[in-house]
């Protein structure tokens, strides 16, 4: 039982890593009042160039940082496509989606399937490492891990103690209120959607160079989406994501640990607990607060001045 | 930005000017899509060739187009139905693959003696409609966003195809992950013309059905005005719950009855495959069409096109299946973008405002 824990607490945050990325980048996107589905595309385009940039000999943290830049970029056409032309947001992310998805596969082609050396743990004392229950919890895991979380209080602090946040916040909520206070909507909208993306490419291109140190068509597998849930989950306040993430990433890092222990559950009905358990969480949530009031009053619509 | 940069939303935008920016938006997506597939390292002289003849001129060619795009008039007439309601149908791929799952079931278990096709069909339709009842009582009940709960329980779907083609439902005669092929009975009457059959009839008909429900008949005013506004449309006594529940199941049930022509009219077995990418056609083709019935069996056939072609661009020249889905993506924000022109008046000043 100690040993089933301490490897389960220990892969834990690998799993939580990413899902605490994706929807910190949302969080951004939707606390400026837009709705971005593209989650999914961006990681997958992400997880895609880091695996070439780790392939093509390049260190884990730059094939990292490269595969967040890649997911901006991918970003762009959604972003002046929602921002300047005031396109639908569900669409137009359904679009980014495809395109995400499309150009993953067309571009990783010839670095599917070929495992390389990703982002290696930090390394501490073996003592510390084989302390049990804890000592892989906390003394086997890598930058990246203690990064999400660092960027998580960041994010609270910049959302909720500066002036840029207080900012981005009404215009989530309120863009005409915001507007007429002299904020400028479409800039702000901007500046959301790119460290939104980034954060967002950033957990995609962890889920390649440091979780499964290769790269394979649909290997984000869902994440995106389940982000997505987290951010609602989350009731749209960064330090909650960390819970979300925690919760989402531990049950997805139960499976490969109970399949280990040789659980008599048919493989495919153990893949499908993280879905179920994401429309439970949704259904619960929506059950015992009121999500209406946490959500961004403006998520998902355009707002142009004349509405004002 | 943009501080001098006027818009207004336009309160009509007249036939022409919509019609304009469609065929502008078309040309300019299609232009798009040419310099992806360039790009990709289809040869310029093929494209017409690859594009054109191979899959709408040639016979057999043609046979592949109108065989594909069967399925996929019912699975956008699964989104136009739950897109007209603003409910955000995203796992048609999943009500499909259940719909297929059903109607293989019907098949191996040998249920309904003599109407064994029909209810393969009912069963189908039976399927899609039961996969997307979960997400529209809990939009509708609970406020659950249905864009999130229609794509995982689309993943849900697939991993129990997958378990029932590596369990139950394969066949043992082999190691692929499929059904064993089903019997006479219980495929769709062919044409004798490539693959095509008579679920394309089923398919017309189902157009035409919804087609008459939606501009002739009562209901389909209710839905369509309750799309538009929901609260005006409860405001005047329409129970907009019940429409909109309504509309979604059968959206579902066509979703359902596409994966059963699927089985039942082309591939006559149940395959991994059975869903793939239906969910983007699906809605792509709605869009496109704007989501009116008589439009989708067009479009659809212009989408299949691309499939089709799609699948020997691989064969030849080496091309990713992935182009594709960049294809539909490159569409669909084209058309969005384009409609900023048909729903806003932009004026730009000569100052910036001070």
């Amino acid at each position: 039982m100690i040993e089933f824990l301490t490897a389960w607490l220990g892969s834990l945050p690998g799993f939580m890593a990413p899902l605490l990325l994706a929807s910190l980048g949302l969080l951004f996107c939707e606390r400026a009042g837009v709705l971005n589905l593209g989650v999914e595309g961006v990681m997958a385009v992400s997880a895609m160039t880091g695996a070439i940039f780790a392939l093509g000999g390049y260190g884990p943290g730059v094939a990292i940082l490269l595969g967040a830049l890649a997911g901006v970029a991918v970003s762009i056409p959604f972003m002046i496509a929602v921002i300047v032309f005031r396109a639908p947001q569900i669409p137009a992310g359904l679009a980014l989606v495809a395109i995400g998805l499309g150009a993953s596969e067309a571009m990783g082609r010839d670095a599917a399937h070929k495992p390389f050396l990703g982002l290696q743990p930090i390394l501490w004392p073996e003592w510390l490492t084989e302390l049990p229950i804890v000592g892989r919890l906390l003394f086997e895991q890598d930058w990246m891990v203690i990064l999400s979380l660092t960027l998580a209080v960041l994010a609270t602090w910049g959302m909720f103690y500066t002036r840029h946040g207080l900012r981005l916040r009404a215009i989530g909520e309120d863009p005409a209120t915001a507007d007429a206070a002299g904020v400028d909507v479409q800039l702000y909208q901007f500046g959301a959607l790119m460290i939104g993306a980034a954060l967002i490419g950033l957990g995609g291109a962890y889920l390649s160079v440091a979780g499964s140190q290769i790269w394979t068509e649909g290997m984000v597998a869902g994440r995106g989406w389940i982000s997505l849930a987290l951010v609602v989950f989350a009731q749209w306040m960064p330090v909650r994501a960390i819970f979300g993430a925690v919760l989402f990433g531990g049950a997805e890092a139960l499976i490969p640990r109970l399949q280990a222990q040789g659980l008599e559950v048919p493989v495919y009905f153990l893949s499908m607990t993280p879905y179920l358990l994401t429309i439970g969480a949704l259904l619960l949530i929506s059950l015992s607060t009121r999500t209406s009031q946490a959500e961004p009053g403006f998520l998902g619509r355009s707002y142009t001045r004349q509405d004002r | 930005m943009f501080e001098r940069v006027t818009l207004e939303r336009r309160a009509e935008t007249g036939a022409l000017r919509s019609a304009l920016v469609y065929v502008i938006a078309l040309a300019v997506a299609t232009t798009l899509s040419l310099g992806v597939m360039i790009a990709a390292g289809v040869p310029t002289g093929a494209l017409f060739e690859e594009l054109v003849v191979q899959v709408f001129l040639s016979e057999a060619g043609l046979a592949r187009t109108v065989t594909m795009a069967t399925p996929m008039i019912l699975a956008a007439l699964a989104a136009a139905l739950c897109l007209r309601l603003k409910f955000w149908n995203i796992g048609i791929e999943g009500q499909l693959i259940m719909g297929a799952i059903l109607a293989t079931a019907v098949a191996l278990y040998d249920i309904g003696g003599a109407a064994r096709l029909p209810v393969m069909l009912l069963a189908s339709a039976l399927g899609g409609a039961l996969w997307v009842a979960a997400p529209a009582i809990l939009k509708l009940r609970f406020g659950v966003s249905e864009v999130i709960v229609t794509l995982l329980l689309s993943n849900v779907a697939f991993l129990f195809l997958q378990h029932l083609l590596f369990g139950p439902f394969g066949d043992t005669s082999h190691n692929f992950p499929t059904s064993p092929v089903f019997d006479e009975t219980e495929k769709l009457a062919r044409f004798g013309y490539g693959d095509t059959n008579t679920g394309l009839i089923i398919a017309l008909v189902a157009v035409a059905a919804i087609a008459l429900v939606t501009h002739r008949m009562r209901f389909g005013f209710a839905a369509r005005f309750a799309g538009d506004n929901a609260r005006a449309s409860e405001a005047l006594g329409f129970n907009t719950g019940r429409i909109m529940l309504i509309s979604i199941l059968a959206g579902g049930a066509m979703a359902g009855l596409a994966g059963g022509v699927i089985v039942a009219g082309t591939e006559h077995r149940l395959t991994q495959v059975v869903g793939l990418n239906m969910t983007f056609n699906g809605i792509i083709i709605a869009a496109l069409a704007r989501n009116a019935p008589l439009m989708i069996p067009i479009v659809s056939f212009f989408i299949a096109g691309l499939s089709v072609a799609s699948a020997s661009l691989k064969v030849f020249y080496g091309v990713s299946e992935g182009i594709v889905l960049i294809i539909q993506g490159i569409i669909l924000l084209t058309l969005v973008t384009f409609q900023f022109a048909s729903t806003y008046r932009v004026t730009i000043a000569r100052q910036r405002p001070a």
